[in-house]
């Protein structure tokens, strides 16, 4: 592999106008991060799946506060793809819990890591086709650039880049639990988003 | 060891038939499979493509309806055979993600092919269409990253190097200097016969690819940059088929088509890493063997001729897929500057390719370029994978 980072959405330059491409970014994003985790070893890896714990938590969060109720509100057929789409996002929850309470280099947890990530994967394209492709069609510039500051704003509020030459565990601790994360993730995105 | 198709019998026609359970293949892994394995698997999808659209064409110039008959029988297994093939694919990659592994196969097929052609004047035009596709594959990546935020390694794991080729927009040439000479049919090596109907297919395939799926993209760069290399696909497809003989009676192209079907599954069969995919291999190879006898039956029958008199004695060395980086990086040090004049290839940027240029890119930048402006704007670097080193022409080194 080359030594190119490909810096996280919202780090990169683009202008962020528009949702979808924002999160089609940071599907990327969470797809290096499980690289990332399979690459490396012992605290390494730790550092990187509290990444990816982190990554996931705010941007699964952000996507049922912003994106599944767009297309629960304007899109034919809406209530049944988010209903899909939140099974999945709930199965992953859970597999991430049970991979949270493992130990990252026992033999287990690389196969549970690859489900996982096989899962997140289908999940994200499914979005991508029968989501996003919706929001594209019947938003018009100024929402996609709402919903983009949205997620941003969760996104700064739970850095997900990795802290070189820092213990990370501290910065870690600092975030509290995934479940907090997430209701402060909802919180923020929903003062973003004008209060609604 | 010697494998001689026309001595080999394969699966009963009758017996070629698929269920719905047989054709529901299971598909590779996106993320973890052998990249050649996903290349060995779109060559395949473009030779079986190019094999129901021979055969449609050959129909549509049949006056008998007995033949017209035979020809749909074996049409409708070339059909399943490619159903099962293109379904290996999986439906976790996304568009852009397939176009780079499809770039990856005009990379490392093509350079394969311009390594072990025999004639010097094919060998040289597969020397000067890689490069092109090399570049693309380049192009391709930095969309990628842009629009993914994911590495064009992941994708093709470091066995081919992604950077600067041809630069894209020096592809566009007027169409009527993209027509090759062709081989003669009764003084050609097999081998090259081969060589040309592989890459004609597969070029022809992504052409395909291009032209109906570049529109499914809602960015405009991406929306624009399939158009252009799509255009490129059209050159590419005009270049190759023009090197194979047009004297060859359609009974002789049929048998051409069979027997290089043959080649190809039995090279991958004996290649494959993934035992799943192999088995398929194994199993097409078994099913062509008996189109091939069809159709050598129909050329003895058509044109009363021997097909061993325009065939091979035995297969050649198996087609392989492999890294070809020290070969490309010695192409890319050679031929960068090269264009066509006619049939033939010159260095100077002449009047006809001038003209051509200056009316396609109406002044401004083509896609090609915007894309690595609109990287750059975004990363503040390109992307490459450079493995064995700086790019060979400093002119293509990232500054």
């Amino acid at each position: 592999m080359s030594d190119l980072q490909t810096p996280h959405a919202g780090d990169d330059r683009s202008r962020d106008d528009d949702v979808v491409s924002l999160l089609m970014r940071q599907h990327g994003d969470i797809r290096n991060l499980f690289d990332e985790v399979e690459a490396t070893s012992g605290e390494g890896r730790r550092d990187a799946f509290r990444r990816l714990v982190r990554l996931l938590a705010v941007h699964e969060t952000a996507e049922e506060e912003v994106v599944h109720p767009f297309v629960r509100r304007s899109v034919a057929g809406g209530q049944e793809i988010v209903e899909d789409r939140l099974k999945e996002e709930r199965e992953a929850k859970e597999m991430l819990a049970v991979l949270d309470d493992m130990d990252p280099d026992g033999p287990d947890f690389l196969p549970k890591l690859i489900e996982l990530r096989r899962d997140v994967q289908m999940h994200a394209r499914a979005e991508e086709r029968y989501e996003f492709i919706h929001i594209r069609r019947s938003t018009d510039v100024t929402d996609l650039a709402a919903m983009a500051k949205a997620i941003k704003a969760a996104e700064a509020m739970a850095p997900t880049r990795p802290h070189p030459g820092v213990e990370s565990g501290a910065k870690n601790m600092a975030l509290g639990p995934v479940a907090a994360l997430m209701d402060r993730t909802k919180d923020t995105v929903r003062k973003a988003m004008g209060g609604s | 060891m010697t494998f001689n198709p026309l001595e080999q019998r394969g699966i009963p026609l009758d017996r070629q038939l698929r269920n719905w359970r047989e054709l529901n293949v299971e598909p590779i892994d996106p993320d973890r499979c052998d990249p050649y394995t996903r290349c060995r698997v779109i060559t395949m999808n473009g030779i079986e493509v190019e094999a129901i659209l021979f055969s449609h064409q050959l129909a549509r110039n049949t006056v008998d309806p007995e033949i017209k008959r035979q020809l749909a029988q074996t049409r409708y297994i070339e059909a399943q055979q490619q159903k099962a093939v293109n379904w290996l694919l999986p439906g976790l990659s996304s568009v852009l993600e397939t176009t780079i592994a499809y770039e990856q196969v005009a990379v490392d097929l093509t350079a394969w092919v311009a390594r072990m052609e025999p004639d010097p004047y094919l060998k040289q035009a597969y020397q000067f269409g890689v490069l092109e596709d090399f570049d693309h594959l380049y192009r391709y990546a930095n969309l990628y990253e842009m629009i993914e935020h994911r590495k064009a390694e992941s994708i093709v794991d470091n066995l081919t190097e992604v950077m600067p080729g041809r630069p894209t927009r020096y592809h566009h040439r007027d169409p009527v200097d993209n027509v090759r000479d062709p081989y003669a049919k009764d003084q050609a090596d097999p081998l090259s016969k081969l060589h040309a109907l592989t890459i004609m297919s597969t070029e022809q395939q992504t052409m395909n690819f291009y032209m109906n799926t570049g529109p499914t993209y809602m960015e405009p760069i991406a929306r624009q940059l399939y158009q252009e290399i799509g255009l490129i696909e059209e050159e590419h497809v005009t270049h190759y088929e023009s090197l194979v003989d047009p004297g060859e009676t359609w009974w002789e192209q049929l048998v051409n088509h069979e027997y290089n079907e043959c080649y190809l599954y039995y090279s991958f069969m004996e290649q494959e890493s993934d035992p799943k995919v192999k088995a398929i291999w194994e199993l097409h190879l078994n099913m062509e063997l008996e189109h091939l006898h069809v159709a050598c039956d129909l050329m003895r029958r058509l044109d009363g001729r021997e097909p061993a008199e325009v065939l091979a004695p035995a297969l050649p060395n198996v087609l392989t897929f492999e890294p070809n980086k020290a070969y490309l990086r010695e192409l890319l040090d050679t031929q960068m500057d090269l264009t066509t004049l006619g049939a033939g290839y010159v260095r100077e940027a002449h009047e006809r390719f001038e003209k051509m240029q200056e009316t396609i890119h109406g002044g401004e930048n083509p896609p090609s370029d915007r894309v690595m402006h609109m990287h750059d704007d975004m990363f503040g670097r390109e992307y490459r994978v450079q493995t064995e080193g700086e790019h060979p022409d400093p002119a293509q080194r990232e500054k």
